[in-house]
Order: C-alpha cells, then structure tokens, then sequence
C-alpha cells in the first residue's frame, strides 16, 4: 500500500490536494493565531473553555473517526467493483457526518441560548468561528458525497475508474484531521 | 507523479470552494449587520447628520482627505477632526479657505452656508464617536 | 484574425491607449501637486485632477476588458460575435458619457455637477472611485448589459471553452457588483461595507478571473502549450483567487466601525491573497518554458511574463505587507496604501490590457506580429513603464514608512501637514518617475507607427 502510494502520488485528483493544501494552511494559521491571542489572556481562555461541552465533542470526535472509517470501507468496496457495498458505506460515512453535524447544532443551540456569540470575548470568537467554519466543511463534504454517491449508485464507478471517490473521500478525511486537532487544541487542552 | 489532474475536477473544486466562501461571506455579513449597532453609532443618525454626509459628498471632500483612513492622502484625516479641532475650527477653517500661503497645498472655498456647516459638523461629530476598533492611533490621525 | 467581427475590438484598444494617456496627464498634475501644493489652483484642485486620474483609469481598463472580449470571445467560441453593429454603437455611447463626465468634472464645481446631474434624486456621487454623476452610472449599466448580451450571445452559439466560460464569468460578476455603487445609505458604516464590494470584490475578485483569462487566452496563442494544461491551471489558479479574496474582503473591514473579529478572519485570508498571483507567475514562466512554437510576438510574450511578476509584486508582495491588522493599524490610510495601489493596479490590470493589446493589435492590422523594429521600441516602452512603476512604489513606500513613523508610530507624533513636508524629497523622486512612465508611455504609443519589415509568421 505504501509502494504504491510511493509509486502512484496522492489518492484523489491532484485538484483537491492543492485544495487541501490551501484549506490546511488557512486553519493552520487561525490555530497559530488562535494559540497567540491565548497567551495574552490564558486566564479568560481557560474560564471561557471550562464552559464548553467537552463530552459532545468528544462524541463527535467519534462519530467523524467512525465516519471516515466507513468512507475508507467505501473506496474499497469500489475497488473490489462492489458498487452496491460501496454505496451502503458511503451512506453510512454520510449519516454519521450528518450526526455530527445534528450533535454540534444542538452544543450551539445551548451556548447561543446562553448569550454566547462571536462578541462575547475573544475565545469564544475563536470557537464559534473555527468550529463553525469546520462545520461548514462537514456539510461541504456532505454535499460532495451527494453527488459522488449518485453516480455510485447508477453504476458511474469501476473498479478501473474511482477517481472522483478517492477525491471526495481525501477531502473528508482532511476534513476528519482538522477536527482531530480542533477539538483537543479549543476544547481541552488548558 | 501518476497522480491524475482533471480540468472537470479542478472546474467542480473552483464552482463548489467559491460558492462556498461567497454563502460564508453572507453569513458573516448577516452576522455583521446584525451586530452593527452596537458600533456605528446608527442611533444618532438625524437628518442633519445625514444632510452632513451629503455635503461631505457633494464636495467630493474624500478627494483630499481621508475618512476612517479611506479616501485621498492629499490633506488631513477627519474621522476624528471632530475630537482634534472642535466643531467652531472646523467651520472657521472651511469659511477661511483657500488659505493662499504659496507653496502649500490648497483647499477650495465650498460657499457653504452656516447651515450647511453646522450640519458637516455635526457629520464629523458622529463619524468621530463610530467605534473603529481605537483607530487612528493618536489624535493627529 | 480569424473572425471578422473581431475587428471591432479595434476602436475599444486605441480608446483605451488614449484615455491612458490621459490620466498620465493627470498623474503628472497631482504628483506636482504634492509638492508644489498650489500648482493649477484653483482652476484644476487637487481631488479634480485625482477623480480625473483615478476614473480615466478604471475606464480605460473597461474599455480594454471590452476590447479583449471582442478579440478573444470569437475565436474562443469558433464564430462571429451575435451583434458588431451593437458593440460599435455601446463604443460611442460608452466613449462620450465618459468624455462628458470627464469634462464635467474639470468644467463644473462638483457641487455644481451633483445638482444638475439628479444626485438629489439618488445620491451616489462623492464616493472614491464611484464619482461619476448618476446619469453616467447608469449609462455604464447599460453599456455594461448590452456587452453582456452581446457576448453572452455569442456564446451560447458556438464552442464553449474554459476560458471564455471564465471570462464572461468575471465580466458579470464585474456588472454585478458595480450594482452595489447605487447603494448609499447615510450609516457612513454600512456605506463603507457595501463600498468595498464594489471595489475589493473587482480588483481582488472577479477581475482577477478576468485577468486570469486573457492570460491564458496569449498563452496559449504565443507558447502553443496543450489548452487542456492551461485551462485546467487556470481553474486552480482562480480557485485560490476567490477563496482567499471572498473573506478576504474582511481586510478593509478593521477600523471602520464593523466587529474586531474581522480583524482575524480577514487577515488570515488575506494574507493568503497573492497565492494566485504567485502561481499565475509560475504558470506564466513554465508555459512559456515549455513552448511548442517561436511565436513571432515577443513582445505580447513580454508582456505576459511580465503581467505575472508586477502582479504578483504590487498586488501580492506590497499588498501583504501591509495587510496584517496589527501592521495595518499603523500604515492605514497612508502612502503604502498609495505604493500598493500603484503598482498593483499598473502590474496587474494595465499590464494585462496591454498584453491583450500587444497580442491582439498586430493581428488587427493583418499580420502575426509587428515588424522587429516595432517590437523593440515597444520592449523598450515596457522597460521603461515597469522599471518606473516600481520606482515610484519604492518612492512612496519610503515616504509611507517615514509618515507611519512620524504620523503614527512615534510617541510625539507629528501633524498630518508638517509629517507632509518631511516627505517631499520622496514626492519629488516619485513625480521624476513618473515623467519617466510619460516617456514609456510615449514610447509606447510610437510603437504603434513604426513600420520596417514584419517578421515570417
């Protein structure tokens, strides 16, 4: 498997890698802006932080783990040529991105309830925006596999021609990564 | 690199990333409307404040100056003249123009009235206690 | 040329050259102006000759935009444009409400201008760049349509290639979002927000897919490289243009009453803005590298090459410095601001319109390319408004650093008109630069008449 990531480049179109390459560097520098806006106020951070929903996203760091999984299960159904499973797993990817989603309205919803905006301090700024922005690219990615898992299910992949599911799929999981680093670094780390 | 690069990918990652930020600019717009009053200083809008804009405009005053740093580098900043000179200088200084030292860079005589200038005034008044985030620096602006 | 219809693109690049020249002219005044202060007072103040100067400008590029639209927009799409006679008459019609506004700036006390020209009945006149009467705003909405149309047409009627497809992309979204210059509320807040999508989102968004466009459309035609590779380098390349550029938008949002977050969002993506013109230069560089055929044109390939990099220094390079809030609350509103403009627009946006000009002019005038002679005096016109260019950005950006110093930084800080007088040695540097743009200019001009022997196609 290495060879032949070696051998053959990323997985995906080369498109989405220089997309994936922008998006990184722009959460990247919102982390590191993020980062030095705390140290200047550690102790507002760390009150404002202690408030957040640790055990929602925690879960929801589950659910994204889980749901790459079965985007992984995806490409190689296809590239077993097993459009039918291929499709199953692909739903299964998508639903549990929609948990997530429907987990992290319902942490806003309380907060918001609560009076908490984008105004509030700094730190919350920084969460609303940064998890908000991360949200919208779960539903970008949503709206990625919609089409992907149609031309799945009319039979559009092969086992020779799955290109365009190893794009979407290289996408999600970048976007899986980011929230791997989102969550510890906004909601725990202190 | 045996990395495939379609030009319908590319295409697809362009339409898809585009709409994208464009549907999150207008929810950080509707955001920041939402939020405007709590900054600009909408509250005290009256129609000599707005008839203040108006000859602000009408005499193309950004073509020399700056306000809240945007405009011409010609001639002073006047988002915060208001709290530099007070409103009698300002109205004395735009009656007393063009000043004809020779050399010095001039500023048309407008013809305004009195009216015209205490509502220019007021104009500045507003302008200067808009919330600019502590900008300029310092009174000179 | 393949298409006769093409020939109308004609008139569209000898207005744009002369309207150029026109607002040399006025730059000339100003920049005396900022040493000799009452230079032409009171017949030509100050802020006339810079609406002068600044609206010559953007018309001048419009009618260039125009023009390669009528050049490329056939060829692209393999068939004549919908309607030569429409593109002739929108010419006229664009041409003389920009002559009349021009005159009516100079001729008539601005004031003046405002009550005769309806402003009382929808107020948008006495906004930077947005200056012109509202009779003549709306005269470019028509103008604006009617060149949609027309392109639009043509269209829909024949080959549709990547490039066309972003090219009418950017020109609509260019008439769009000059919509927003009807909008002008009296919340001097709300005024400065919708104002920048006028003008953050033209130069920072939609015109970079033009620019992009024109760009690949030379390419292709000088170096010969596979279309496919530069189309589909051209989608990544204005993929990053509107990623960064849409929420980058949020750099002129820090001091202007808007919420501090702006300040974070805007920087992070504006500071990823010149992306785009950093890969447009390399794209530029390795097509060029990788050329199929010796083009005759080399100086249409020069000035693409050269587009490239000044865009990527004034736009990319100069803009970055000082796009970062905490940078910016010291050098807003200063002469970086003006260093920046400067070269950005001339890297940019002039550039391109006279690589289009460059490309498309000899084949106007039915031959591949100029005759060698004619090439070298044009070389030599791009020498000399480059090298200029960025010596009057280097000029300002001095002056700029010893204003914020003065003005802003120093725990004394000096007034406004005495920080003025400190700066006037940058002033007189820049203005000597400037007569040296006037003499590429002229240069430029000249090319044009040069005849001798045109090279084999």
């Amino acid at each position: 498997m290495i060879n032949s990531a070696l051998k053959n480049g990323p997985p995906g179109d080369l498109a989405i890698w220089i997309f994936i390459l922008a998006e990184m560097s722009v959460f990247g520098v919102l982390f590191a802006v993020y980062a030095f806006d705390r140290s200047n106020q550690v102790e507002l951070f760390n009150l404002s932080q202690a408030t957040l929903n640790r055990v929602s996203g925690f879960i929801n760091t589950l659910i994204l783990l889980t749901s790459s999984y079965f985007v992984v299960r995806a490409v190689s159904a296809i590239k077993r040529n097993d459009s039918s499973a291929c499709a199953k797993w692909l739903i299964g990817g998508m639903l549990f991105g929609l948990i997530f989603m429907t987990v992290k309205s319902f942490e806003y919803y309380d907060e918001f309830s609560h009076g908490i905006s984008m105004d509030t301090n700094d730190f919350y700024m920084f969460y609303i925006a940064l998890t908000f922005f991360h949200f919208l690219h779960v539903l970008m990615g949503l709206i990625i596999f919609s089409f992907i898992l149609f031309k799945v299910i009319r039979g559009g992949y092969t086992s020779t021609e799955y290109h365009g599911i190893e794009t979407g799929a290289s996408f999600w999981h970048m976007v899986d990564l980011l929230w791997i680093i989102l969550f510890p670094l906004i909601y725990v780390m202190h | 690199m045996a990395t495939n690069f379609t030009k319908s990918t590319a295409r697809n990652i362009f339409f898809g990333g585009s709409l994208f930020f464009f549907l999150l600019f207008l929810a950080l717009t509707f955001d920041t409307t939402q939020r405007l009053p709590k900054t600009d200083n909408s509250a005290v809008i009256n129609p000599a404040i707005a008839h203040g804009k108006k000859i602000w405009e009408t005499n193309n005053c950004i073509g020399c100056h700056t306000l809240l740093g945007e405009g011409a580098y010609f001639a002073p900043e006047l988002g915060n003249v208001y709290k530099r000179r007070g409103p009698d200088f300002i109205k004395a200084w735009i009656k007393g123009q063009p000043t004809g030292v020779p050399g010095r860079r001039q500023m048309p005589q407008f013809n305004l009235s009195d009216e015209e200038l205490n509502d220019l005034v007021e104009f500045f008044k507003y302008t200067s206690e808009i919330n600019t985030n502590n900008w300029p620096p310092n009174v000179e602006g | 040329m393949q298409f006769k219809s093409q020939a109308v693109a004609k008139p569209y690049f000898i207005a744009a050259i002369a309207l150029f020249i026109g607002q040399i002219v006025f730059g000339l005044i100003m920049g005396l102006q900022y040493v000799k202060g009452d230079f032409l007072f009171p017949e030509i103040p100050f802020n006339v000759a810079r609406m002068v100067h600044t609206n010559l400008l953007i018309v001048w590029i419009l009618f260039g935009f125009m023009g390669a639209a009528y050049y490329l927009i056939p060829e692209e799409t393999q068939t004549e444009l919908w309607s030569p006679k429409l593109a002739i008459t929108m010419f006229w019609v664009f041409l003389v409400a920009g002559a009349l506004t021009i005159l009516g700036y100079l001729l008539v006390p601005y004031a003046t201008l405002a009550q005769l020209t309806g402003n009382d009945i929808l107020a948008t006149m006495g906004r930077e760049f947005l200056e012109q009467p509202l009779p003549t705003k709306l005269g470019i909405v028509v103008v604006a349509l009617a060149f949609l149309l027309n392109i639009g047409m043509t269209l829909l009627k024949g080959r549709k290639t990547s490039i066309s497809l972003i090219l009418v992309l950017g020109l609509t979204g260019l008439a769009v979002f000059f919509l927003f210059s009807f909008y002008n509320p009296a919340n001097l807040v709300k005024d400065k927000y919708y104002w920048w999508w006028v003008v953050h989102l033209w130069v920072e968004g939609v015109w970079e897919l033009i620019l992009g466009a024109i760009l690949a459309f030379v390419l292709i035609k000088v170096t010969g490289v596979d279309r496919e590779v530069i189309e589909k380098w051209l989608y990544v390349i204005i993929t990053m243009t509107l990623i960064t550029g849409i929420i980058g938008t949020g750099h002129h949002y820090y001091w202007i009453g808007t919420p501090s977050y702006w300040q974070v969002w805007g920087s992070v993506f504006s500071a990823m803005e010149p992306i785009p013109f950093f890969m447009l230069t390399v794209f530029a560089f390795n097509m060029v590298n990788k050329r199929r055929r010796e083009h005759p044109n080399k100086a249409a390939t020069l000035w693409a090459l050269g587009t490239g990099v000044m865009a990527f220094l004034g736009a990319g390079v100069w803009g970055f410095l000082h796009t970062l809030a905490p940078v910016n609350y010291y050098t807003h509103g200063t002469q970086i601001t003006a260093a920046h403009g400067h070269m950005a627009f001339y890297g940019a946006y002039a550039m391109v319109v006279l690589t289009i000009i460059s490309y498309a002019m000899p084949q106007l005038r039915g031959r591949a390319a100029n005759s060698n002679a004619a090439q070298v005096c044009e070389m030599w016109a791009f020498w000399l408004m480059t090298i200029a260019m960025v010596f009057i950005t280097l000029f300002l950006t001095g002056a700029g650093i010893l204003q914020t110093w003065l003005q802003r930084i120093a725990t004394t800080p000096m007034s406004f008109m005495d920080t003025q007088a400190q700066l006037s040695i940058f002033y007189w540097l820049r203005e000597t630069a400037g007569v040296v743009f006037a003499v590429g200019l002229i240069t430029y001009v000249v090319s044009f008449f040069i005849k001798g022997e045109t090279p084999a196609n």
